[in-house]
């Protein structure tokens, strides 16, 4: 046995070549501690070996022999000053990285104190200290302050956290589905397609089943395999290990088939009408009718009004005309806590944990799929590891788990590694994009745009809707196209189609505003017809970082330069979302099915029952189908679906409690936000919920002010009017000499309301701009082109930001022009993501009058494009 | 049982198995499936991680964390492309469990190998990178493998003249450690029953101009496309000689000789720094996606050079 200490408690592990993260989370139950890369790239394992920072994935059990060891679970008591600097400055959103940056950061702080004592550690000293670790979330920027506040015991490090559960989150506490440990429960795996096109044949599944393992086949119903990684069958036994060597045991007969993996070209994914129904929506919308011609489907058109634009442009002098060709690369989702799945049946009666952002809709696939009653399906997910809409359906995980549960009798949980997660996880599809914009003396007189997306084994990708509406007076016409092959499917993400589409549009429009000489604020702000966006732009164009932009560009190694890029987005709300509200021990309860991925619903939720009674002891419960409906995270309509309807629960409880005092105490009662009137006296809430013990009721999002665009709901959706919008100013300093291009700062300006939230709501406006950059820097999912394989499937390959790639960021939210929705704001989750990339490339045109039309904007590119 | 754990090192050179170290490669491969069988644990070995400095030299014992090499004042002060160049690479986590033998003897990044393909190194007998996406790939192509030795350490060595200190065999400059690059299977010559205990350096001159540089697209954390070490004795305004080695172009790290050779005698000015480096790719025949690697190298070597004489960026 080897020897050593976990939190000053003596542990023994067998002497094999486990390392420390599976001793600590499978032997020792201490899941605070996360598994995200497994090969050192993440930091999300990171624990102290005698109070160093190290990585509990790759340390041998044999090297902590006769050492103690250090996890999340141990520093929290009482709280250490970085977690809860971490809680005061929201220094953290799905909280899966939480712990590893906590404990990395611990580790600096402790030799920065050494060394300097209360000085305030620079920017560039704590980044490199925590360079080891990812966010996906994007919560750098606050990780930076709160690190630095708490080396210097700057007193708002003790300031109450806003986020409800940021203290679940910066303790290892908060239970994620890949946490979740039943008795009795095996380990499953998939079974994964090698190739990129086949017939299956046969699958022989006893060599798993003589391993002692439990093995099902998944692909009953469908043969054919579509791409490298499409699930074939799935395998569980005690261990992790266990059930991979029992999956490799596994006979699987497979004739190889010619395969599309030239996107559009042929043999079609999907040969026939029947096989279509197959294809994946690679949007969060409904599918739009489209021709088929093989792996070519469109175009889908939207165009207003119809016939005029095409012809205009086709006409339009050429020395009128701007445009272009601009390409994008496909981005990941890779959530870090990846798709996971546990399952457990009672009798006829399921319950899933699973790591989703549709806790109600996973729970209603899944019981269709089973063909069970709803009600006896019950999902939950407590804590979401982050999903940037990877996650809205029900998954491979969900499908494996749920059948081997069936047959183990026991319960089953599948969790993707990073592998499978960057291979089948779900990308935003790489897109090529025709422009054309026609200009006359200053107007927009047309625009076209010509989108085709590499999607994949799926349909549906929309990339023309929002340059659509931004634009509006003008004549326009959008085509979509998909271009299909044998490679995963594409899924929503994040602003589906919006980065892609504004990346060129927002480009173009920069080019017409340099040749006619004209302030690119100003020229959108001319031809954007939304008033809200026109508050944007004023105050963009005051700003400093604007006005004192250096105007032409630079010509030294490092060259600065500022870029604008606008983009709007859609106000889809959840007209069915329902808050439960209760008196229970003197503290309301809040309940609800909508599920916490990391974007504050919980605080939403809290906040908006906190303004309508105040001081009252508020706790949320949400992430469990058993509870009232809730929405699902998705389309940037989960703060204003369960905001309204907390308060409109909390009116009625309001009401509820004044009648049942007015029994109680006798005489007149009035219920308000600071309490109880009762004969001339003011009752404060905290002394009045304990007497309401069991008082319950619940209430439904109400409609909007002269009500919404979209006549009725469909799949719980409505769309309401008015369009959210935002306007980036970003500074980017580019090396001329090795192709680096560093964003320096980045002013976010958002028109979507009041905020519900507005430190949680400004996190995730940080974090939409840190995905935006690496969407326009670093990420590309690159695929064997030989075989369909993904080459970009670990942490290292596939390039997310890291915390010295993050710029100061300042969020300004405009609240004007929502009256008409209850509260007074929408989402934002998408919309301050959109227009990022299009900044960065406005801003390397301004610094090195190169303008890039390929994403990512690699060192290559501007080693090749900018002349030294 | 498949971890063996000897405690001195005839025991080890004894023990049949892969040798682990820090662990942050090989405990990666096992993980990833890529990597079975026994393991030998180097960690209890007693006296690997010694750590000598003085004027007649330096040893670095093999059990030497890259943290330790990166941070100690002593060492940066005579070897300062080694320092530069270990404490710029991977992540401080990683830095601190890493090893400098496991750093020189480390795995290939391939990302076809790292997938599964069959290639060269796992067992087959063709390299897909070369019909395949092979961007991160070589400029020099001096084997049928395709991929860049990772090992930075390796390439800063090389400017040091570096002794590696073999158990179970002969001692061996870093280059004869490393191979010709001919070899596509192995990124490294230690045969079986052989370990490495450590590296010797030799006395270096005080005043040495040092530097080392990686181009990446994001600042840390990240796998140069090219990198460079450099170092240069200066010797009354002329440079007396010259040592600059370049990794992530060639299947294994190399010393730039066409660039030392441009240098030595002449004045550490811009003007001769900027055509020594234009040499840096003298010979390179780049892969169809590689090509930017061409002037890349030439430009990370000029930004090296003009680092390590104190020239602003
Ligand atoms: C995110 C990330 C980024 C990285 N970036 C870089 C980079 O830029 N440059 C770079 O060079 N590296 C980089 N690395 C790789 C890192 O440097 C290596 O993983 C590390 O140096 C290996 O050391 P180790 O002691 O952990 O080796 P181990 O994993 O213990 O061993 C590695 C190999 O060496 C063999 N070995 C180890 N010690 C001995 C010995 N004494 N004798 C004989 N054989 C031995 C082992 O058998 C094994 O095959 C990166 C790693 C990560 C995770
Ligand atoms: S899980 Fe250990 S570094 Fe990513
Ligand atoms: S908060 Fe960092 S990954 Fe979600």
């Amino acid at each position: 046995m080897i020897e050593f200490d976990v939190n000053g408690e003596p542990v023994a592990a067998p002497e094999t070549d486990e390392t420390l993260v599976e001793v600590l989370r499978d032997r020792l139950g201490l899941c605070g501690t996360k598994l995200v890369c497994g090969g050192g790239v993440c930091g999300a394992c990171t624990v102290h070996l005698d109070g160093v920072p190290v990585l509990a994935c790759l340390t041998p059990t044999t090297a902590a022999e006769g050492r103690s060891v250090t996890t999340i679970e141990g520093v929290g008591a009482p709280l250490h000053p970085i977690q809860r600097a971490f809680a005061a400055f929201d220094a953290l959103q799905c909280g899966y990285c939480t712990p590893g940056f906590v404990m990395a950061a611990i580790g600096f702080y402790d030799d920065w104190r050494a060394r300097h004592g209360t000085k305030r550690p620079p920017r560039d000293e704590i980044a490199a200290a925590l360079a080891g670790n990812l966010c996906r979330c994007g919560a750098h920027e606050a990780i930076l302050a709160a690190v630095a506040a708490a080396c210097a015991d700057d007193p708002a490090i003790d300031e109450p956290p806003v986020r409800v559960d940021a203290l679940d989150k910066v303790t290892g506490r908060a239970v994620f589905t890949t946490d979740v440990r039943l008795d009795g429960m095996l380990e499953g795996v998939v079974v994964r397609s090698p190739i990129a096109h086949a017939h299956l044949h046969g699958l022989d599944l006893d060599p798993a089943r003589a391993l002692g393992a439990v093995a099902v086949d998944l692909r009953r119903d469908d043969p054919t395999l579509r791409y490298v990684g499409d699930p074939i069958a799935a395998v569980a036994a005690p261990t992790r290990r266990e059930a991979e060597d029992a999956a490799a045991a596994i006979g699987v007969h497979l004739e190889a088939r010619p395969a599309a993996l030239v996107p559009g070209a042929d043999p079609p994914v999907f040969p026939d009408r029947r096989s279509r129904k197959r294809a994946a929506n690679a949007s969060e919308g409904p599918l739009r009718p489209a021709r088929w011609r093989g792996n070519v489907r469109g175009p889908v058109a939207t165009s207003f009004p119809p016939f005029v634009a095409r012809t205009r442009i086709r006409r339009t002098d050429p020395a009128r005309l701007h445009g272009g060709t601009f390409v994008t690369a496909s981005q990941t989702h890779t959530p870090l806590e990846p798709h996971a799945t546990v399952a457990r049946w009672e009798g006829n009666r399921l319950t899933v944990w699973t790591s989703t952002q549709a806790v109600d809709a996973v729970r209603t696939e899944l019981a269709r799929h089973l063909n069970l009653d709803p009600s006896q399906v019950r999902v939950v997910a407590e804590h979401v590891g982050g999903g940037f809409g990877s996650k809205l359906s029900m998954d491979d995980t969900v499908l494996a788990a749920v059948e081997l549960a069936r047959i183990a009798r026991l319960p089953v949980r599948v969790v993707m590694d990073r592998q499978e997660e960057l291979t089948v996880g779900g990308h935003r599809p790489a897109v090529h994009l025709d422009v054309a914009l026609a200009v006359d003396d200053g107007h927009l007189d047309a625009i076209t745009l010509d989108a085709a997306s590499e999607t994949g084994a799926a349909i549906n990708s929309p990339v023309g809707a929002i340059p659509f509406f931004m634009y509006g007076g003008a004549p326009r016409s959008m085509h979509d196209w998909d271009l299909l092959s044998h490679h995963p499917p594409g899924k929503p993400f994040r602003g589906p189609g919006g980065p892609p589409s504004l990346w060129a549009v927002e480009q173009v429009v920069d080019d017409v505003a340099l040749s006619l000489g004209v302030d690119p604020i100003e020229l959108r702000r001319r031809w954007d017809g939304n008033p809200k966006r026109r508050a944007l732009y004023d105050e963009a164009r005051a700003l400093d970082l604007w006005r004192e932009r250096p105007r032409e560009p630079g010509s030294g190694r490092f060259r600065r330069g500022v870029g604008v890029a606008a983009g709007n987005w859609a106000y889809f709300v959840d007209p069915d979302a329902r808050i439960g509200l209760e008196v229970r021990e003197g503290v309301l309860r809040a309940t609800s099915s909508v599920q916490e991925i990391g974007t504050g619903t919980r605080t939403v939720i809290a906040r908006a029952l906190a303004g309508e009674f105040h001081g009252a002891p508020i706790e949320v419960v949400i992430g469990d189908s058993e509870l009232p409906y809730g929405p699902m995270s998705a389309g940037s309509r989960t703060a204003t679906s369960v905001g309204p309807a907390a308060v409109a629960a909390a009116e009625h409880l309001r009401a509820l409690a004044a009648e049942r005092l007015a029994v109680d105490l006798g005489g007149p009662v009035v219920a308000e936000v600071d309490g109880i009137r009762h004969a001339g006296e003011l009752l404060p809430w905290p002394d009045v919920l304990p007497r309401l013990e069991g008082l319950s009721t619940q209430a439904t999002r109400p409609g909007d002010a002269g009500g919404f665009l979209s006549p009725f709901t469909m799949l719980h959706t409505r769309l309401g009017r008015g369009s959210s919008g935002a306007v980036h100013v970003v500074e980017v300093e580019v090396d001329t000499l090795l192709g680096r291009i560093r964003v320096v700062r980045c002013w976010a300006g958002i028109s979507a309301g009041r905020m519900w939230s507005p430190i949680t709501a400004r996190s995730q406006v940080e974090g939409a701009v840190i995905q935006g950059i690496g969407y326009a820097l670093y990420e590309e999912r690159v695929l064997d082109p030989a075989s369909g394989r993904t080459l970009t499937a670990n942490l290292e390959d596939y390039r997310i930001p890291g915390i010295a790639d993050v710029p100061e960021i300042e969020v300004s939210f405009n609240e004007e022009g929502w009256e008409h929705v209850p509260g007074g704001g929408v989402g934002i989750g998408e919309v301050a993501t959109l227009p990022v990339a299009a900044a960065i490339g406005n801003a390397v045109r301004a610094a090195t009058g190169w303008r890039p039309r390929r994403l990512p904007i690699r060192p290559e590119h501007v080693v090749e494009g900018v002349g030294r | 049982m498949t971890l063996h754990r000897p405690s001195t090192l005839d025991e080890a050179l004894a023990a049949a198995g892969t040798p682990r170290a820090g662990g942050t490669d090989l405990g990666e491969r096992r993980r990833a499936g890529r990597h079975r069988g026994p393991v030998v644990d180097l960690l209890g070995i007693p006296d690997l991680d010694d750590l000598r400095i003085d004027d007649g030299g330096a040893r670095l014992g093999a059990l030497v964390t890259l943290d330790r090499l990166a941070t100690h004042p002593e060492l940066a002060r005579r070897y300062g492309a080694l320092t530069a160049a270990v404490g710029a690479l991977a992540t401080p986590q990683v830095r601190r469990m890493a090893t400098l033998g496991g750093s020189l003897l480390q795995a290939t990044r391939c990302w076809y190998a790292r997938a599964g393909v069959s290639c060269h190194r796992t067992g087959g007998d063709t390299c897909p990178a070369r019909d395949g996406d092979h961007r991160f790939h070589v400029i020099f192509d001096l084997g049928p493998c395709a991929a860049p030795h990772p090992s930075t350490t390796a390439m800063a060595l090389l400017v040091y003249e570096a002794t590696v200190e073999v158990a179970g065999g002969e001692d061996r400059t870093v280059a004869e450690l490393l191979g010709d690059g001919t070899d596509p299977t192995r990124g490294d010559t230690l045969g079986t029953g052989e370990l490495v205990t450590g590296v010797r350096l030799g006395p270096t001159d005080p005043g040495e101009a040092t530097a080392y540089l990686r181009a990446t697209s994001r600042l840390l954390a990240e796998w140069p496309l090219v990198e460079c070490a450099v170092r240069l004795r200066l010797d009354g305004g002329r440079i007396a000689a010259a040592a600059v080695a370049a990794g992530a172009v060639a299947p294994i790290p190399l010393r730039l000789g066409a660039v030392e050779a441009r240098l030595v005698d002449g004045p550490p000015d811009p003007d001769r720094l900027e055509a020594a480096a234009a040499a840096a790719a003298d010979g390179a025949a780049p892969l169809p996606q590689t090509g930017y690697k061409v002037e890349l190298l030439r430009r990370t070597v000029l930004a090296t050079l003009r680092r390590a004489v104190g020239l602003p960026d």
